[in-house]
């Protein structure tokens, strides 16, 4: 099963790899023609150096967001989802299996992305093995979350909706482009409770060097959430949610 | 002219993408707010000012001109290409009704998308940044040419692509960095000599800048080359997209 979707995801690799780099690109060459003079700095970072491991994280969690959800709806689609359901498999086996999919195409993607980055001034990670925490945490977190839009998500526009007004709102004002020291001090609670916040922070981290949290808590955040998700995937699969009428 | 042909089909072409509205004209709004408050906090304080006016008032602009141009491309190709993957395209093709007509129904259709997106974007933008609507007929012009131009692109776009890979790949390679690119967030006097003179070439600069002018009330280009840019770029599009449906290129067989 975990074969399956690998196959799956980078079939169309085209799309899967080489879309989330240009956007990348776009977003770095964009920032980088608006600063009108050198020196700009954000967080005691040239600004630059602070957006290209946020640049690196969007890849990478847009990469989970999409898988899981995608292959369940399309399956729900097509009439095959019920495959999955009589595979003799235990439900922590398949969770296992899209989670782990979720996490290595994230990686792959967060590697690609920021390989592309190198040229226009990435730096090479300074905690390689955080680094990679980091974004396998991140990557789980949101491929669970995504196994959850795709058993509730009946139709594509559900899961649209999803990540336009949920996913995409949590990943951009999560510090990515911005220190939240930036925000106003009312909205500063808001974007300590995001968790998506402390992947962001913790990639940055083993990038640069540089964060907003500490990463120990953070690492403890993304545990303590990844953990509550499985509980909740767990249930889901297991009593047949949306799946078993 | 078959009036009503065109008008049932401009009907079907509207309903469709209110139908999902949520996706078509709340998506676009979120994502254009979500664009603004990221590069405001960012860069507001960091940018200050392009050319004399504030950066949050020289972008919002860009900002509703980048999502009009998004979804008024969006709103033809996906159109056509569900059509076709589905095979109902021939429901299209066999009426009584001339490719002027049919396409003009398509075009009115991503045109009236485009605007619905405009408007509600740039009234949500009028509540974060003070916007002076220096010359409403430029406004309306730059963004009726652009918003036509883009449904002509994705006419083309979606009688060209075989699947949803191609059109997405259409949207990501090309539209989207386009849309990026061509000033939407800063003035072209900040790129290198080289790209300079490229972009010059390039039609969505002209839309964009043509557009900010009208709020702004100053532009990159002059005003009347900007839109006889629009006019001929939209004229030779029209064309294209009259000949395909008219020799029925990857349409009938």
């Amino acid at each position: 099963m975990y074969v399956r979707e690998m196959v799956r995801g980078f079939k169309i690799w085209g799309i899967t790899l080489a879309a989330p780099t240009v956007r990348a690109l776009l977003f770095a060459s964009v920032f980088g023609f608006v600063i009108d003079r050198p020196g700009v700095t954000m967080g005691g970072l040239p600004f630059l150096d602070f957006l290209l491991p946020g640049l690196v994280a969007v890849a990478a969690l847009e990469r989970s967001f999409q898988s899981s959800a995608f292959s369940i709806v399309y399956d729900k689609n097509e009439g095959i989802f019920t495959d999955i359901a009589m595979l003799p498999l235990t439900p922590g086996e398949i969770v296992i299996g899209y989670a782990a999919a979720s996490v290595s195409a994230s990686l792959i993607v967060g590697a690609v992305v920021w390989a592309a980055l190198l040229p226009i001034g990435g730096v090479m990670p300074q905690a390689p093995m955080t680094l990679i925490f980091f974004v396998a945490a991140g990557a789980l977190m949101v491929g669970l979350f995504s196994q959850i839009t795709g058993l509730w998500a009946h139709k594509w526009d559900y899961l649209e909706s999803v990540q336009t007004f949920i996913f995409l709102p949590f990943v951009f004002l999560s510090g990515v482009f911005f220190s939240i020291d930036e925000l106003s001090t009312g909205a500063q609670p808001f974007a300590r409770a995001n968790p998506v916040f402390y992947i962001v922070d913790g990639i940055r981290f083993s990038l640069t060097g540089r964060a907003d949290a500490d990463p120990w808590t953070g690492a403890g955040v993304c545990l303590g959430v990844i953990a509550i998700l499985w509980l909740v995937v767990y249930r889901l699969f297991a009593s047949g949610y949306r799946m078993k009428s | 002219m078959n009036w009503r042909g065109v008008w049932t089909l401009y009907h079907r072409e509207v309903k469709r993408f209110l139908k999902v509205f949520t996706q078509t004209i709340a998506a676009p709004i979120v994502t254009t707010i979500l664009f603004y408050t990221i590069f405001s906090v960012a860069l507001e304080n960091r940018v200050g000012t392009v050319g004399t006016v504030p950066f949050v008032v020289f972008l919002a602009p860009g900002l509703v001109m980048m999502t009009i141009l998004q979804n008024s491309f969006a709103n033809t190709s996906s159109s056509i290409m569900v059509s076709k993957v589905q095979g109902n395209i021939v429901d299209v093709l066999m009426p009584p009704i001339s490719s002027l007509e049919m396409m003009s129904a398509y075009v009115a259709g991503g045109v009236t998308r485009g605007m619905i997106v405009a408007v509600a974007a740039t009234t949500a933008m009028t509540f974060l940044v003070e916007l002076p609507f220096t010359n409403l007929a430029v406004i309306l012009f730059f963004a009726i040419s652009a918003s036509v131009m883009l449904a002509l692109l994705g006419m083309i776009g979606g009688i060209w692509a075989d699947k949803f890979d191609h059109m997405a790949a259409i949207t990501n390679f090309v539209i989207v960095p386009l849309s990026f690119l061509s000033g939407t967030f800063y003035s072209i006097e900040r790129l290198p000599d080289t790209w300079q003179y490229v972009a010059q070439f390039n039609p969505f600069f002209y839309a964009i800048d043509g557009f900010r002018c009208g709020f702004i009330g100053h532009g990159d280009s002059g005003f009347w080359f900007g839109a006889l840019v629009m006019i001929g770029v939209d004229l030779v599009l029209f064309i294209i997209v009259h000949r395909m449906l008219a020799t029925g290129y990857k349409l009938k067989s």
